[in-house]
């Protein structure tokens, strides 16, 4: 048996699940106070067909890093899944977390078009910071928080990789 | 019939050979199937980061044209002059973007003895800059939106004009299409940033970044008339496609018929249509793009010289090959009379983008780690990617269109939904769901929208999931993470088993050298 515990919403909301393999492809799956008999067929890349009791359903796993998203019948749930162990390091790296310092990068390669703000600047959550044409469209890059930028990284017209610091907020 | 081998004045029979494509993407598959089935060679060209592309494997000669942006690959027109003579390609598709509206392309490709496949120059050049377009409508009798006569150049002037006219105004791109360089602006304070933003945007794609006014209609719907013209002089229209669901000022979904045309109103539109083409000399596929107000009247905003993004939708309707028709045209021969048009039932079309709706429509590039695409009854798929391909950031995000049809209206809206439902991309965030929530939105449903759809529900059509559908996602969750440990752990015992076999085999050839004597 394995215990896993299934992250949602980004972390807000948690969710215990047991797992027994039970014979091949059949699990007994013990999720809140439900106990299921599952038969789980992996299908092609990340398609895995459940029947749940009698209930048919197709899942479609696709990996994101760390995370999974799951979807059924149109409805998307980004998951991540963490086994005891990796939930108990987890818990230990939260503690020496600290809130500041925030940190805007670019979601894409691209080209920074514009820089709205300077070196020093009081902004509020929700203001433009620098705006990166990718894909032959304009994307304004906003404030996380309110703050002051207190680093600022690129400059317009230059060049930048998908990820790349553009500026921090504190 | 009994005029189809009549001679007909400067109906010249141009046989076509070979066609060079000149673009990429799920364009460029869409005409190269086509010239498969017409039995005629296709070129491809590609840029640096196009060597994997689909259209590229599909063609039967394929050249490269330079680094991946497009001003030094895809818009350079030496370097797509060059593939053609290269290839001994004898005509040339350009798509839609890039190249295919402009005249000196045209020109260009004619001068080398090559056939464009498209209007002439001179119909572009009438159309291609809008506020030229607007006077010479105007002076055929075709009524225009209210704004500026002319490209404006000081946002001083600009912003006074726009004053004059009322708020809100549409700022737009003289050269524009595509939604590029267009932006919507609803008060005064706001005017400077947008100005100089579509400003930027029109000069980064289309090399012209003149700018000019136009009212901003209440609840306008976007409905467009596709048209056909051959050098004979025939010009025919295939009816409408409404497109009023739009993000960021480009298309979402399109449908044809549309819910406010009545046969009197599609009649009067399509001949205003006709009348605009012919007002400006054009030949093969145009578009002429209409805003209806409120009241339905109807306005001419543009008209698009090339095939349109979305002209599967006439096609599904029609049972015509629009692809087809234009080589047809291009070779001299004539269109189908207006009565042989036949319109069947209805089609939608969604486009399927590398983008995050959850996240203002941003473009979302990467590789697509899996595909899987809809099938089943009166289902279409116009796609440009595959599994493993990566999705470049130079270019359009839309990496697909997919098209239903069915006899009516809520039959065609329930087949897109599940076809939708059957579409699988990982890797890179789609925006699938929302065109599912915009298709099963009640204004929707109703007919009753406009342009303003998208920004009015933009809430409700970045839906959560269905929290029915959680549980069975996590069981699915937890069973796949169990299969992969256990896989893992599985392996790697294989893998000790490995090592420890290897380990012996090594102690016993050193005990047999030892044996032997003298060994190293």
């Amino acid at each position: 048996m394995s215990t896993y515990v299934a992250l949602l919403d980004g972390g807000a909301r948690e969710q215990a699940i047991q797992v027994t393999r039970q014979g091949p492809g059949i699990y007994e799956v013990r999720i809140g106070d439900q106990v299921h008999l599952v038969d789980a067929f992996q299908h092609d890349y990340g398609t895995l067909s459940l029947i749940v009791d009698t209930q048919s359903t197709t899942a479609m796993l696709d990996q994101r890093g760390a995370r999974v998203h799951v979807r059924v019948r149109g409805s998307v749930f980004p998951v991540e899944i963490l086994d005891e162990r990796r939930l108990r390091m987890r818990r230990a790296a939260t503690r020496f977390t600290v809130r500041g310092k925030q940190t805007v990068t670019s979601p894409m390669p691209g080209r920074v078009a514009k820089v709205l703000v300077r070196l020093g600047d009081q902004v509020k959550e929700g203001q433009g910071l620098v705006v990166v044409e990718a894909m032959k469209m304009e994307n304004e890059m906003r404030s996380p928080r309110d703050g002051k930028v207190v680093e600022l990284h690129v400059q317009e017209g230059q060049a930048v990789e998908g990820n790349a610091k553009l500026c921090a907020i504190e | 019939m009994e005029t189809a081998l009549a001679p007909v004045p400067e109906a010249m029979p141009k046989p076509i050979r070979k066609v060079l494509v000149a673009n990429r993407g799920e364009i460029a598959v869409r005409v190269i199937r086509t010239c498969r089935e017409m039995g005629l060679p296709a070129v491809a060209i590609y840029s640096d980061a196009d060597r994997g592309a689909l259209h590229v494997r599909q063609a039967d000669e394929a050249v490269h044209v330079g680094p991946a942006p497009a001003r030094d690959s895809y818009l350079s027109i030496d370097r797509v002059l060059d593939a053609a003579k290269k290839t001994g390609a004898d005509a040339i598709h350009p798509g839609y973007g890039f190249l295919s509206e402009k005249a000196e392309f045209a020109r260009a490709v004619e001068r080398a003895g090559i056939t464009f496949i498209g209007p002439r120059p001179e119909s572009m050049e009438a159309m291609g800059v809008k506020t030229t377009a607007r006077a010479n409508m105007a002076a055929a009798g075709v009524p225009t939106v209210p704004g500026s006569p002319a490209p404006i150049a000081a946002e001083a002037e600009a912003r006074a004009f726009a004053a004059r006219l009322g708020w809100p105004v549409m700022i737009k791109a003289a050269a524009g299409g595509g939604g590029k360089g267009m932006k919507r602006c609803d008060r005064a304070e706001d005017f400077s940033a947008l100005w100089q933003s579509a400003r930027r945007e029109a000069g980064g794609a289309f090399g012209d970044d003149r700018l000019y006014l136009e009212k901003f209609l209440e609840r306008p719907r976007h409905v467009e008339i596709q048209v056909f013209c051959d050098e004979q002089g025939n010009a025919i229209h295939l009816g409408e496609r409404e497109c009023s669901v739009q993000r960021r000022q480009q298309k979402v979904i399109e449908e044809s018929p549309s819910c406010i045309l009545d046969e009197d109103l599609r009649r009067a539109m399509g001949e205003v249509a006709v009348k605009a083409a012919r007002a400006v000399g054009y030949r093969g596929a145009g578009t002429v793009e209409l805003l209806v107000d409120a009241g339905r009247r109807f306005y001419f905003l543009e008209m698009n010289t090339r095939l349109q993004v979305e002209h599967p939708v006439t096609e599904m309707l029609t049972g015509l090959d629009l692809v087809r028709m234009q080589l047809e045209v291009a070779r001299g021969e004539p269109i189908l009379r207006q009565e042989e048009v036949q319109r069947r039932g209805h089609a939608i079309e969604a486009r399927v983008y590398a983008e995050d709706p959850a996240r203002g429509f941003m473009p979302s590039p990467g590789k697509i780690t899996y595909l899987r695409v809809p099938g089943g009854p009166g289902v279409r798929d116009d796609s440009g990617v595959y599994t493993g391909w990566t999705v470049p950031s130079f270019y359009d995000p839309m990496i697909s269109k997919l098209v239903a049809w069915a006899p009516t209206r809520p039959q065609a809206i329930a087949r897109l939904l599940r076809a939708l439902g059957e579409y699988t991309v990982h890797g890179i965030t789609t925006n699938v769901p929302f065109l599912a929530a915009a298709l099963d939105h009640p204004a929707f449903r109703s007919g009753d929208y406009d342009t303003g759809f998208c920004a009015a529900y933009a809430k409700e059509l970045v839906r959560p999931p269905d929290p029915r559908y959680e549980q069975v996602a996590l069981i699915a969750a937890a069973i796949s993470a169990f299969k992969k440990d256990h896989d893992e752990a599985e392996a790697y015992a294989a893998r000790a088993g490995m090592a420890a076999a290897a380990r012996s085999a090594w102690a016993r050839l050193g005990r047999a050298r030892a044996l032997r004597g003298g060994g190293r």
